[in-house]
């Protein structure tokens, strides 16, 4: 019998809920049209096949994932009359920070005028990043520290791709978003699978930028732009044909769910092309798969609360449902919940 | 194999009555893009996954027929 751990660690939070979230997206969007003079319209067209994105937004120079998280947090507290006494902390999942240091989080307590009694702290996730800071939220307020947790998550990936590099130039787009997490008194709960697996970070890579210099003796990187996003395509897939379907079912077996009572499965937009193959692999029907990656383009941590703002929102705003949330890659690391989330007081997009 | 041959030659974009274990790979356009949809398919029609640094050494439809055979004895 396979250990009810395979796939990761299994966690049950109860007592907390999420209250709102909000995605704030740049206004400058870019059509595949863009691509065609550095690729040539027929490898544009070869691609975006694949990757399944038709329009993505990107950020100005100007423009940070700090930016967006904090107009985002804006609308939301405001939308939700929070009072900002109560925010007992601020948890910042990005892997496009402002600084090398000091931790962003810091700088975004300032700017939304969060008390000085508020632990803030960033979390460098990525396609995982938003379940595991989901949880790192819950538990926060659990803890007993605190009732009230900002979790602010996104990425300004479209800043860190080569634009000569057919792997990674079409797929990314820019997002970040705010989610509001408290105690509550209801009786549901939150199950997490949560797992690592640190053998595949070299396939998923920004070699340089840290301090460990670009010793890494990999001919992949043979001639490549060591600042910029490294992602070996094949590699990932292999990951998440290994690790995904094995975790969205250990989720629901250890929250006793039946797969049919799932309304939503919100996955990590990776690309159209693996989201069909591992819905088809789940037999998860198609009204129950939202994809918006055709839209947003892959927004890495930010992909699935913009799932929750751009197609979910017309039915959480109004009722609970019960959702699957799925992340995985970078890292490697992959992250899933199940937990009902709604009605909502806010959940909206807004444009920076 | 029937319907793994459809599957490539669409992958390939070339007619289904030329894939044969025979087929050469390097003269097709058997990039990246082409092993990822590869093994999907493997996965569809077989449900084994194959390695996509191995796939991507196939020089011969016949040696990924031959990676199949491997990994569905393991």
């Amino acid at each position: 019998m396979a250990a009810r751990d395979r796939f990761g660690r299994n966690v049950r939070l109860a007592g907390a809920r999420i209250s709102g979230v909000v995605s704030a997206i740049p206004s400058q969007q870019v059509s595949n049209d863009h691509f065609v003079p550095q690729f040539g319209a027929e490898a544009v067209a070869e691609v975006v096949k694949m990757i399944g994105v038709q329009t993505r937004y990107w950020a100005t120079a100007a423009l940070t994932t700090a930016d967006l998280c904090r107009r985002a947090a804006e609308v939301l507290l405001d939308r939700l009359r929070w009072n900002k006494a109560d925010i007992g902390a601020l948890v910042y999942v990005t892997q496009t920070p402002d600084h090398r240091l000091p931790a962003t989080a810091c700088i975004l307590q300032d700017n939304l005028g969060l008390p000085t009694s508020c632990a803030a702290f960033d979390v460098n996730l990525g396609c995982s990043g938003y379940p595991y800071g989901l949880w790192i939220a819950m538990s926060l307020a659990l803890s007993g520290a605190c009732t009230r947790v900002l979790l602010l998550v996104g990425d300004t990936i479209s800043k860190t791709v080569s634009s000569t590099d057919r792997s990674t130039a079409l797929l990314f787009g820019d997002a970040g978003t705010a989610t509001a997490v408290e105690v509550s008194g209801n009786d549901g709960f939150a199950q997490f699978v949560l797992g690592t697996d640190g053998a595949g970070a070299r396939n998923l890579i920004i070699p340089n930028g840290g301090f460990r210099s670009s010793a890494l003796s990999d001919p992949r990187l043979a001639g490549r732009d060591l600042a910029a996003l490294f992602m070996d395509g094949s590699e990932i897939f292999n990951f998440t044909l290994r690790s995904v379907p094995g975790m969205v079912s250990q989720v629901l077996q250890e929250a006793a769910a039946d797969p049919g009572a799932v309304d939503a499965y919100l996955f990590h937009q990776a690309n159209l092309f693996m989201l069909n193959h591992l819905a088809k692999k789940l037999k998860i029907p198609k009204e129950r798969f939202p994809t918006n990656i055709d839209r947003f383009g892959n927004t890495s941590s930010a992909s699935i609360p913009l799932l929750l703002t751009s197609d979910l929102a017309g039915s959480i705003a109004k009722r609970r449902a019960n959702l699957v949330l799925a992340g995985f890659g970078v890292g490697y690391s992959w992250a899933a919940a199940y937990l009902p989330v709604g009605p909502l007081e806010c959940v909206e997009t807004v444009v920076v | 194999m029937e319907a793994f041959y459809v599957g490539l030659a669409e992958i390939l974009e070339i007619e289904a009555s030329k894939v044969s274990s025979e087929l050469n790979l390097t003269e097709l356009a058997w990039d990246s893009l082409a092993v990822i949809s590869t093994i999907a398919l493997v996965d569809d029609q077989f449900s084994v996954m194959l390695d996509g640094k191995a796939l991507a050494q196939c020089q011969r439809v016949a040696d990924i027929e031959a990676l199949i055979a491997k990994e569905k004895a393991r």
